[in-house]
């Protein structure tokens, strides 16, 4: 995500009394990082589309309340969060346990070495249809891990704002990209074009 | 030393730059001696990658004429709602 400044006093009150040349500049600023993660999220272009409108039409409506605290692209990505799970209507609960846990745990021996090491997936990973594996491997992500992979991995957020995003401590969001990527690499492997 | 399993974890956790110093080169021993790591970690950053040039493909659509984009369909109908 590229470097994002708190809004200052002019910027809000030009958007308050809905400035069209500043209701302009926030889409043309959020619109495509929100549509990106959107669509990393497995909806369908025109329902990236969407989505993207109604997240804007609601930071819009609710421009009053927002202080100036935060930076809008994190407050425009917490309406992405809630928007997000009202559509799919999954639970953003994650499991105590997930059985991802338990396929990497078997990857090491009792001392903690691996008894399983990672297969060689260079060709896979550096081939032109990575992206494709990696959008069919994202849909068997719980929606939380898969959320926090397209924050971190694909906008480039921080820690910080993803924790402010989602509304979550530190050491969870760890676990979730933990899982989430232990995930996406096992998936890859599976494809069978690694190499022992 | 730190062992293979916890330096796993900080790789795919993406939590090996938080760690205090002393893991941190300890990670970087490991690394250096240890090929299967070195290679989740080197798989790390490749999925990182390939997830950015993902979000890049996500780009205007080709139907969409020049000037009549995801952009401008959004300023239109915000406009019209407020």
């Amino acid at each position: 995500m590229p470097e994002d400044r708190q809004p200052d006093a002019l910027t809000l009150a030009r958007l308050r009394a809905r400035d069209p040349q500043f209701l302009a500049a926030l889409v043309q600023e959020h619109a495509r990082p929100l549509y990106r993660a959107a669509r990393g999220m497995g909806f369908r272009d025109d329902e990236a589309e969407d989505l993207v409108q109604d997240v804007l039409a609601i930071f819009l409506e609710t421009l009053d309340r927002f202080e100036g605290r935060s930076r809008i692209r994190t407050w425009l990505f917490g309406i992405f969060h809630r928007k997000v799970f009202e559509r799919r209507r999954e639970s953003h609960r994650e499991e105590r346990h997930d059985p991802i846990d338990d396929v990497f745990e078997s990857r090491f021996d009792t001392s903690g070495k691996w008894a399983r090491p990672p297969a060689d997936l260079h060709q896979i990973l550096e081939s032109k249809e990575i992206g494709l594996v990696i959008e069919e491997c994202l849909n068997g992500l719980p929606a939380s891990q898969r959320e926090v992979f397209v924050l971190r991995e694909m906008e480039g957020a921080d820690t910080e704002e993803i924790c402010k995003i989602l509304d979550i401590s530190v050491t969870n969001m760890s676990v979730l990209l933990h899982r989430a990527r232990a995930r996406l690499r096992e998936c890859i492997e599976s494809k069978g074009w690694g190499r022992k | 030393m730190i062992r293979c399993r916890e330096l796993a974890e900080l790789l795919t956790s993406d939590r090996l730059r938080d760690a205090s110093l002393r893991v941190r080169v300890e990670a970087r021993l490991h690394l250096w001696m240890c090929r299967h790591c070195a290679r989740l970690a080197r798989q790390m950053e490749q999925l990182r990658a390939a997830a950015r040039k993902l979000a890049d493909s996500f780009g205007p659509r080709e139907t969409d004429a020049p000037g009549e984009g995801l952009e401008e369909r959004l300023v239109l109908k915000l406009s019209k709602k407020v």
